[in-house]
């Protein structure tokens, strides 16, 4: 398939590789905290942050969200979290041209298998679209959401995926 | 359990019916079919009645504001795209368990404008930043699966436009009922890869119905024109690694038709029709898979041979599909099976599939939900 019609997604994305930090400070005497802007998205005390996912102790099954019992076999064992792989493989991805009124397009939705069996969806940015393959190597960045704030101020916390290596 | 029969099956042309409520066109769908089948709501014993977006106001009890109030059960039914089959299906259950002897399954609904989605559940909103929840963009990703693992090209997936687009001209119940050339379908704006407009559904209003009735009603009314249910299943999407990060189109659609095939004692070898959820062109092409029309990785190559189209081994959405018919959310599961009954009565008209006797009805609901109906002519 030919992909070269798509004007090069990696402009426009530079700032999104800023790490945020939890806390920022707002004025001398508060601090207002970050907020997860993904259901698997988690913040530490430390301010860093992390995906956590779910995984079943019966049969291994791993889930972004957590449960009240095994999504996969039923056991009612609850499926303890645990912070995710940051590195992972593309499964399947499509350009988005139209999207929603006032979404900037276009951009890569992209579905990731991380390395240790929790799957995501995201954007996939930093890549020219004829560049994209399944089964790319990619990396799970967190970000600041794309700079949005709740409705008192506060940052949130993204994530996207970066192609790795030579990809 | 008894077999349950269609007595009556008709919908109203698909479009947008600005000045009319969908409880209105649902209700006149429901006389259509009742006039179908020779009978009087005073026959009907139970209304399943299936809207997207509508079923908790009262559908069915709307319905029969407008053409009968006769204290029968209504039963409204909410479940995304496979709303429709869900209220067909329930109907059957009721027919077959004894409980009624004449049933009404009534889709009607007035769709929202725009392109269809997910909203946020909280936080900052989901789209571009994780991806994207368009449904064009989440099928787009589905049939990017069976690209990537077969190779199949965007003029396959474009070609299922084209086919349905012409099976359209020949359906006047269709919205779209002009020929879309590969040309035209290619250079129709890219929604998301490798979708472009003309491979996505066509937003529209709409209602269908149909009368299940049982075998001792049918042997009353006459055989002639009579429609056997040979398989009703509904499933809910089984466990999935991905799902429902990625939304899974096929182990859904794939537990359903397993289930129906065997419910039948039919396989795909016996159909002369399906009418599948072609909501968007990369779907068209996952089902053929998923409905064992061929063998995996063979479904690029089915549409190329052309045996999908009508005069082709086994045609698929002579309607139009969805693509071109129209997708009334809660209608579609309905309008579906009408098509199927027109088909085995042998009064499709131009479109017809010349000797049909069985049928595959198939629709599947984000979130998820599958319903496969097989059809005999009686």
């Amino acid at each position: 398939m030919q992909l070269g019609m798509f004007i090069d997604l990696a402009q426009g994305y530079s700032e999104a590789n800023e790490i945020l930090a939890g806390r920022v400070p707002m004025a001398a005497d508060t601090v207002t905290l970050a907020k997860p802007g993904h259901k698997a998205i988690r913040i530490a005390a430390d301010g860093s942050a992390f995906i956590e996912g779910f995984r079943c102790d019966a049969c291994g099954a791993a889930f972004p969200e957590a449960t009240m019992a095994c999504r996969a076999c039923a056991s009612r064992a609850v499926p303890h979290p645990f912070r995710a792989a940051e590195t992972g493989k593309l499964f399947t991805w499509s350009v988005v041209s139209r999207s929603y009124p006032g979404i900037a397009v276009p951009f890569v939705s992209a579905i990731v298998d991380l390395d240790d069996g929790l799957s995501l969806k995201g954007t996939l940015r930093d890549v020219a679209p004829d560049q994209v393959k399944a089964g790319m190597p990619v990396r799970l960045v967190m970000d600041n959401a794309g700079g949005a704030t709740d409705k008192d101020g506060a940052p949130y916390v993204g994530f996207h995926f970066t192609p790795m290596g030579d990809a | 359990m008894s077999d349950a029969f269609i007595a009556g099956a008709d919908m109203i042309a698909f479009g947008r019916y600005p000045d009319r409520t969908y409880f209105e066109l649902g209700a006149e769908a429901a006389l259509l079919a009742l006039d179908d089948a020779g009978l009087s709501i005073l026959d009907v014993g139970a209304v399943y009645a299936s809207s997207c977006f509508n079923a908790q106001s009262m559908l069915g009890q709307k319905i029969l504001k407008l053409v009968g109030q006769t204290g029968v059960p209504c039963i409204n039914v909410s479940n995304a795209c496979a709303s429709g089959a869900t209220a067909v299906r329930e109907a059957t259950m009721a027919v077959r368990s004894g409980m009624v002897d004449v049933a009404l399954a009534v889709g009607a609904e007035k769709n929202p404008r725009g392109m269809l989605g997910g909203a946020p559940a909280f936080g900052p909103p989901v789209e571009g930043l994780f991806g994207s929840e368009s449904m064009p963009a989440v099928f787009a990703e589905a049939g990017m699966v069976h690209a990537n693992a077969y190779g199949t090209t965007l003029e396959q997936f474009a070609q299922v436009a084209v086919k349905n687009h012409y099976h359209a001209t020949m359906n006047p119940k269709a919205v779209y009922r002009k020929e879309t050339p590969m040309e035209e379908v290619l250079a129709s704006e890219m929604i998301a890869w490798p979708l472009t407009k003309l491979m996505c559904s066509a937003n529209v209003d709409g209602a269908a119905a149909v009368i299940i009735v049982s075998e001792k009603k049918a042997r009353e009314l006459g055989m002639s024109r009579m429609v056997r249910i040979r398989g009703s299943v509904l499933t809910s999407d089984p466990y999935e690694s991905r799902n429902p990060e990625m939304f899974d189109a096929s182990s859904v659609t794939r537990l359903a038709a397993a289930q129906a095939y065997e419910m039948a004692g039919l396989g795909p070898e016996d159909l002369d029709l399906v009418e599948l959820h072609d909501c968007f062109a990369t779907a068209e092409i996952l089902h053929y898979e998923n409905l064992r029309l061929c063998g995996e990785g063979e479904a690029g190559r089915l549409i190329d041979s052309g045996a999908t189209a009508l005069g082709g081994r086994i045609p698929v959405n002579v309607s139009g599909g969805l693509l071109s018919k129209g997708h009334p959310i809660g209608a579609t599961g309905v309008a579906n099976i009408v098509e199927i009954v027109e088909h085995l009565r042998g009064e499709a008209g131009a479109r017809q599939v010349a000797g049909a006797k069985i049928g595959l009805a198939h629709v599947l609901g984000f979130g998820a939900a599958a319903g496969v109906h097989i059809l005999e002519k009686a």
